[in-house]
């Protein structure tokens, strides 16, 4: 399951999360961003146990993705509580991605 | 949403050809993408020597004898550019502007016409640095943006960013006439470098500096790094083990896009292993 999170619910959601987070910022004008949904989705039901799941749309999140210096999306990042421990800029196959998490694990 | 291919071949030259009429002949469901002149590169050959059985030949005439080769089997040439192709896990997605076409499998025949990444292009890309402006440009709203302009398509571009940024700045890398909003300043010079810590704070040029929070480069072509994300790339070339597969499950590559030398023989030799390396793929694969 992926979590909808914006400038409100992001400290309750990543900051505060007792797992990693892995987030998707995206918007929905974006293409590659379109193309990288499915293959997040599918990572979310492979890795949901240990790994939470959310996305943050850019354009109703204007504050984080400015905090986060989001410039390009789509953007993947993987935060332990308020730190960044890795950024992925735009589309990357699913194998790429899950190896990024799972060094994080 | 059309069809989903058995093969997607990227380029018309030697390699995509030959991978081309060897996908036909094992009967796969195929699509090339590329020009109906096939290959810059070969047209502009004054002389072409060691292609074996078609020797004392202009560039020309050798191409004369592919088209005639491709039409002669029933293959068709798509001429649409590619701006990305994604591994979706299970097949490729080929993204053409909106339209999005899907095989099982690809091969990359892209040739090495691409420009060299200026310095601190690769390292500050997505931290300023983008390739499609109309995608990117909306999280630049307010800000200054610089677009490096390689054809007249970037104009196009240039002109949807200047709506949302408070400053555009146009580069050419062209001669012509810019058909730009008034308020895109153009800049002329040749850029040099991309400066910037955590993201973009100025671009240098031979005889000036721009300060800026993005720099759009729109090039002519892009490399295959860029177009494919993901795939490995060694010393500047798509590496290929001797099957012609790249790092990516159901991706193979040929011709000069895989290293030197830079031979029509070898490429078309490429393009054949590349082929049956597709079709093998897609046998095993049948469900």
């Amino acid at each position: 399951m992926i979590k909808e999170v914006n400038d409100i619910n992001f400290k309750d959601e990543i900051t505060n999360s007792d797992s990693i987070v892995v987030v998707d910022f995206w918007a929905p004008w974006c293409g590659p961003c379109r193309m990288l949904s499915p293959v997040i989705e599918e990572l979310a039901k492979e890795m949901g146990k240990d790994v939470k799941f959310a996305k943050i749309n850019v354009d109703e999140s204007p504050i984080i993705s400015s905090t986060y210096k989001v410039v390009s999306i789509p953007t993947v990042m993987v935060f332990n509580k308020s730190s960044v421990k890795e950024t992925m800029v735009g589309f990357r196959p699913k194998a790429d991605i899950k190896k990024i998490i799972e060094r994080n694990l | 949403m059309g069809e989903r291919y058995d093969i997607a071949i990227i380029g018309t030259g030697p390699a995509g050809l030959e991978a081309a009429i060897n996908a036909k002949i094992r009967n796969k469901n195929l699509i090339l993408f590329g020009n109906k002149e096939l290959s810059p590169k070969l047209l502009k050959a004054p002389k072409v020597n060691n292609f074996l059985g078609f020797y004392n030949l202009t560039g020309k005439e050798l191409k004369n004898h592919f088209s005639a080769h491709i039409e002669s089997m029933g293959i068709s040439i798509v001429n649409e550019r590619i701006n990305n192709v994604y591994a979706m896990g299970d097949y490729f997605a080929l993204m053409v502007n909106d339209e999005i076409y899907e095989a099982k499998s690809i091969i990359l025949a892209t040739g090495v016409e691409y420009t060299k990444p200026l310095k601190g292009e690769e390292k500050l890309l997505g931290k300023g640095v983008g390739y499609c402006a109309t995608c990117d440009a909306p999280l630049y709203k307010g800000k200054t943006v610089v677009v490096v302009g390689y054809n007249k398509e970037a104009e196009v571009e240039t002109n949807f960013v200047s709506e949302l940024c408070s400053k555009t700045y146009y580069i050419p890398m062209y001669i012509g006439k810019y058909n730009l909003n008034s308020n895109v300043e153009i800049v002329n010079g040749k850029p040099l470098e991309i400066v910037g810590e955590d993201s973009v704070t100025k671009i240098i040029l031979e005889h000036s500096e721009i300060i800026t929070d993005g720099v759009f480069m729109l090039r002519d072509s892009i490399s295959p790094s860029q177009l494919v994300p993901g795939l490995l790339i060694e010393e500047g070339h798509i590496k290929v083990d001797r099957n012609m597969q790249t790092n990516l499950e159901g991706c193979y590559a040929a011709g000069d896009c895989t290293g030197k030398p830079y031979q029509y023989m070898k490429s078309a030799g490429e393009g054949l292993v590349a082929a049956l390396s597709a079709v093998s793929y897609l046998d095993l694969n049948k469900k």
